[in-house]
C-alpha cells in the first residue's frame, strides 16, 4: 500500500525541509564507490546507489566515541555521560540495513537500554530506499529474507520509474511512522496515490521478486538445523588457514554490533574519559581474560563463532536473523574467506 | 619524586626522538608529569641515573652495542622506539647484500673508516622491557605509554592488523584498487596512516601473528599471484621480516 507518490525532485525537497532541523546522513559516490557521509543538502546524495561500502551502523555505534567523562580533582569524584543528540535524517537505506538496525534496536534498546544508542536512535528518522535487483553479486539477502522491508522506517520509497539514463525520476512512498506521516503532510510533497500507482508498485514487486535469486541452499531458517550438524565441521580449520584474524568482516557488518570500553586517563591522573570501540569476535584478544585465558585463541574456533552468530545464535536468541545476507563481510575479505561459499560447502557435507 | 626520563638514538634518522618534541599540545603536561636528564634532540644536560630509557634507531655499528649496553645498564626501565630500534627498520637492508658493496657505495675509499655489522633491533642485543614501534613511532602511543607507566597500569601494544584501523576510519580497502597492501598481516596502533592518504601499508609497526604471516603466505600466492620474493622484499623494508623462507 503507498501513501504517497512523488517525484525525485520532492523527495529532495522533503529531505531538505527535514533538514532544516536535522544533519542529513545518506550515499555519496567517491569513485566508483558509496560512503555513507554528511552533506548539506540532499542534492549531495545518490540514492540511486547500489549499496555503501560500509553498512550505516556507524551513524547510531561510532567506531569509537566517549561515552562519560569523569574528574576527581576536587576530592569528589563526578563524572558526566555523554549524548549525541543531535537531529539526523539518514536518508537511502535498503532493506537489509533496515533489518539490521531493528536487530542493533533490540541489542541497545530491549536487551539493555543503552542510553548513548538510544539517544542517536531517538533523533534519527531513517528515509528507506527499495532496491529493485540485487546490488551487486554474492548477495544473499533473499535467502535471508531481508531483501524486502515492511516496517523499521519512517519512509520507505518505492523507485517506480527510471528516465534514460536511469535515475529514479518517481518513487512511491510507504510512510511508516507517525513522523514520517507529519513529515509527508507538512511538506506537502507529492500526490495522493492513484489505482495506477498501486498497480505499477504491484508490477514492480512481481518483477522484483523474480530479479532476486536464491543464492545458498537454504535459509535463514534452516540455517541453524544446518550449523547445528555442522560444529565439528573439518571446514573452519582449513577455511581460517587464510583468516588475518583482521576483523574486517566483523568491523562491516551491519549487525555486529561487539564493542570494548576502555578508561582513558589524562596525563597527570585526576580525570579523564570512559570510551567505547568497536570491537570483533575475529581479534585474537576478543576472547582474552583474566589470567590470562583465551576462549578462542584459534582463527578456526573464531570463524567458527562468527558463522553460528551470523546464522544460528543471534536467531535463535531475538528471533531476528543475525545476518540480513548484505555480504559486505565476503565483500572486505582480503583472504576471500566466503560465508556463502561456506554455507554452500556445508550443506554438501551434511 | 618524578621520573626520570633520557632518549637517546643509535643509527637512524632520530625521527622517533622528533616525534616527543612534536608532541607540542601535550608537551608541558609530559614535562610536568616527568623529568627529561638526557635527550640530545632536546637539551645538553646529561644524567645517567635514568627511571625510564627510551631508544631510538638500530644496533648497526660496534659503536651502537657499546652504548646500548651503557644505556641498558643505566636505565631501569628501557624501551624501544621505531621501527629500527623494534625491528632494525631500514638499515636491515643492509643485511640483505653483501658488505663489501653496500660499504663501498655509501662510503666509497673511506669504507675502512666506518665499521659496520648486520643492523639488529635492540633486543638482539639487550633486554627490552617495552617496544613502540612504527616509522617513526607514533607519538600518541608514547603517551598511551607514558600515561600507562605513571598510572601504573599494563601497556599492551595492538594485537590487531591494520585494517581494524582502516575499517574504523571507513577507508576504501586499497585491495578493490588492486594494490596488495600490508595491513591485514601488521600490527595496529598507527590508525591506518598510510592507508588513510592512498598508501599502502608497508609493515613498519612489525607483523602482528604467526599466524597472520602464515595467511599472507597462502593469500598473496594463492588469491594475488604474488611471487615469495615480493612479499619478502615488502615485509624486509621495515625489517619485519629477516628469515629466507615464509611459514
Amino acid at each position: 500500500m503507498l501513501d504517497r507518490v512523488v517525484h525525485r525532485t520532492d523527495l529532495s525537497a522533503l529531505i531538505d525541509e527535514l533538514a532544516r532541523t536535522r544533519r542529513i546522513v545518506g550515499p555519496v559516490k567517491h569513485e566508483d564507490r558509496f560512503f555513507y557521509e554528511a552533506v548539506d543538502r540532499a542534492g549531495r546524495l545518490d540514492l540511486d546507489f547500489t549499496y555503501c561500502v560500509y553498512s550505516p551502523k556507524a551513524q547510531l555505534l561510532p567506531p569509537k566515541e566517549t561515552l562519560l567523562t569523569f574528574d576527581r580533582t576536587t576530592g569528589n569524584f563526578t563524572c558526566h555521560p555523554l549524548y549525541d543528540e543531535r537531529p539526523t535524517v539518514l536518508a537511502g537505506v535498503h532493506p537489509c540495513d533496515l533489518h539490521a538496525i531493528k536487530l542493533l534496536d533490540h541489542v541497545f534498546g530491549a536487551e539493555h537500554a543503552d542510553e548513548q544508542y538510544l539517544s542517536r536512535r531517538r533523533h534519527m528518522f531513517l528515509i528507506g530506499i527499495d532496491c529493485p535487483h540485487p546490488c551487486t553479486a554474492g548477495v544473499f539477502c533473499r535467502d535471508m529474507h531481508a531483501h524486502v522491508a515492511d516496517s523499521g522506517f519512517d519512509l520507505m520509497c518505492y523507485p517506480l520509474e527510471r528516465d534514460q539514463a536511469g535515475r529514479t525520476v518517481r518513487y512511491g512512498v510507504q510512510v511508516g511512522t507517525t513522523a514520517g506521516q507529519e513529515a509527508i503532510l507538512y511538506g506537502r510533497v507529492g500526490t495522493p496515490p492513484t489505482p495506477e500507482a498501486e498497480q505499477h508498485l504491484a508490477r514492480y514487486q512481481a518483477e522484483k521478486d523474480r530479479a532476486f535469486p536464491k543464492a545458498i541452499p537454504v535459509d535463514s531458517a534452516g540455517l541453524p538445523g544446518l550449523l547445528a550438524k555442522s560444529y565439528d565441521s573439518l571446514l573452519w580449520e582449513a577455511t581460517a588457514r587464510r583468516c588475518y584474524s583482521c576483523g574486517s568482516c566483523n568491523l562491516v557488518c551491519p549487525t555486529c554490533y561487539c564493542f570494548d570500553i576502555h578508561d582513558d586517563g589524562a596525563l597527570g591522573g585526576n580525570g579523564g574519559e570512559r570510551v567505547r570501540e568497536w570491537d570483533g569476535c575475529q581479534l585474537r584478544g576478543f576472547a582474552e581474560v583474566a589470567g590470562p585465558h583465551n576462549f578462542r585463541p584459534k582463527p578456526g574456533s573464531r570463524l567458527r563463532h562468527r558463522v553460528f552468530r551470523k546464522g544460528k545464535w543471534i536467531l535463535e536468541r531475538t528471533g531476528l536473523p543475525g545476518c540480513v545476507g548484505c555480504a559486505r563481510c565476503d565483500r572486505a575479505c582480503t583472504a576471500r574467506i566466503s560465508l556463502v561459499d561456506m554455507y554452500k560447502q556445508l550443506a554438501e557435507e551434511v | 619524586m618524578k621520573p626520570r626520563i633520557a632518549i637517546f638514538s643509535l643509527t637512524g634518522c632520530e625521527g622517533c626522538s622528533l616525534a616527543i618534541l612534536e608532541l607540542e599540545d601535550q608537551l608541558l603536561a609530559v614535562l610536568d608529569a616527568v623529568e627529561i636528564v638526557n635527550f640530545r634532540e632536546g637539551m645538553t644536560e646529561r644524567a645517567w641515573d635514568i627511571d625510564i630509557g627510551f631508544v631510538d634507531g638500530a644496533v648497526s655499528t660496534p659503536g651502537d652495542e657499546a652504548e646500548i649496553r651503557h644505556y641498558r645498564e643505566s636505565c631501569k626501565v628501557l624501551v624501544a622506539i621505531g621501527a629500527c630500534a623494534c625491528l632494525g627498520g631500514i638499515n636491515t637492508l643492509k643485511n640483505h647484500q653483501l658488505a663489501a658493496e653496500y660499504r663501498g657505495y655509501v662510503y666509497g675509499e673511506r669504507a675502512a673508516w666506518f665499521p659496520t655489522t648486520a643492523a639488529r633491533p635492540i633486543a638482539a642485543v639487550v633486554k627490552v622491557d617495552y617496544e613502540l614501534p612504527g616509522c617513526p613511532m607514533v607519538k600518541e602511543e608514547f603517551l598511551r605509554f607514558v600515561k600507562h607507566l605513571l598510572a601504573g597500569r599494563q601497556f599492551r601494544l595492538p594485537d590487531y592488523a591494520v585494517c581494524v584501523e582502516c575499517k574504523k576510519r571507513g577507508n576504501p580497502c586499497l585491495y578493490d584498487r588492486g594494490v596488495v597492501c600490508l595491513g591485514p598481516m601488521t600490527r595496529a596502533g598507527c590508525d591506518a596512516i598510510c592507508p588513510t592518504y592512498g598508501s599502502k601499508c608497508e609493515a613498519c609497526r612489525g607483523i602482528v601473528s604467526p599466524e597472520a604471516l602464515a595467511a599472507a603466505a597462502l593469500n598473496l600466492r594463492d588469491q594475488y599471484h604474488v611471487p615469495q620474493e615480493e612479499v619478502l622484499a615488502g615485509l624486509r623494508l621495515y625489517g619485519a621480516y629477516q628469515e629466507e623462507k615464509l611459514p
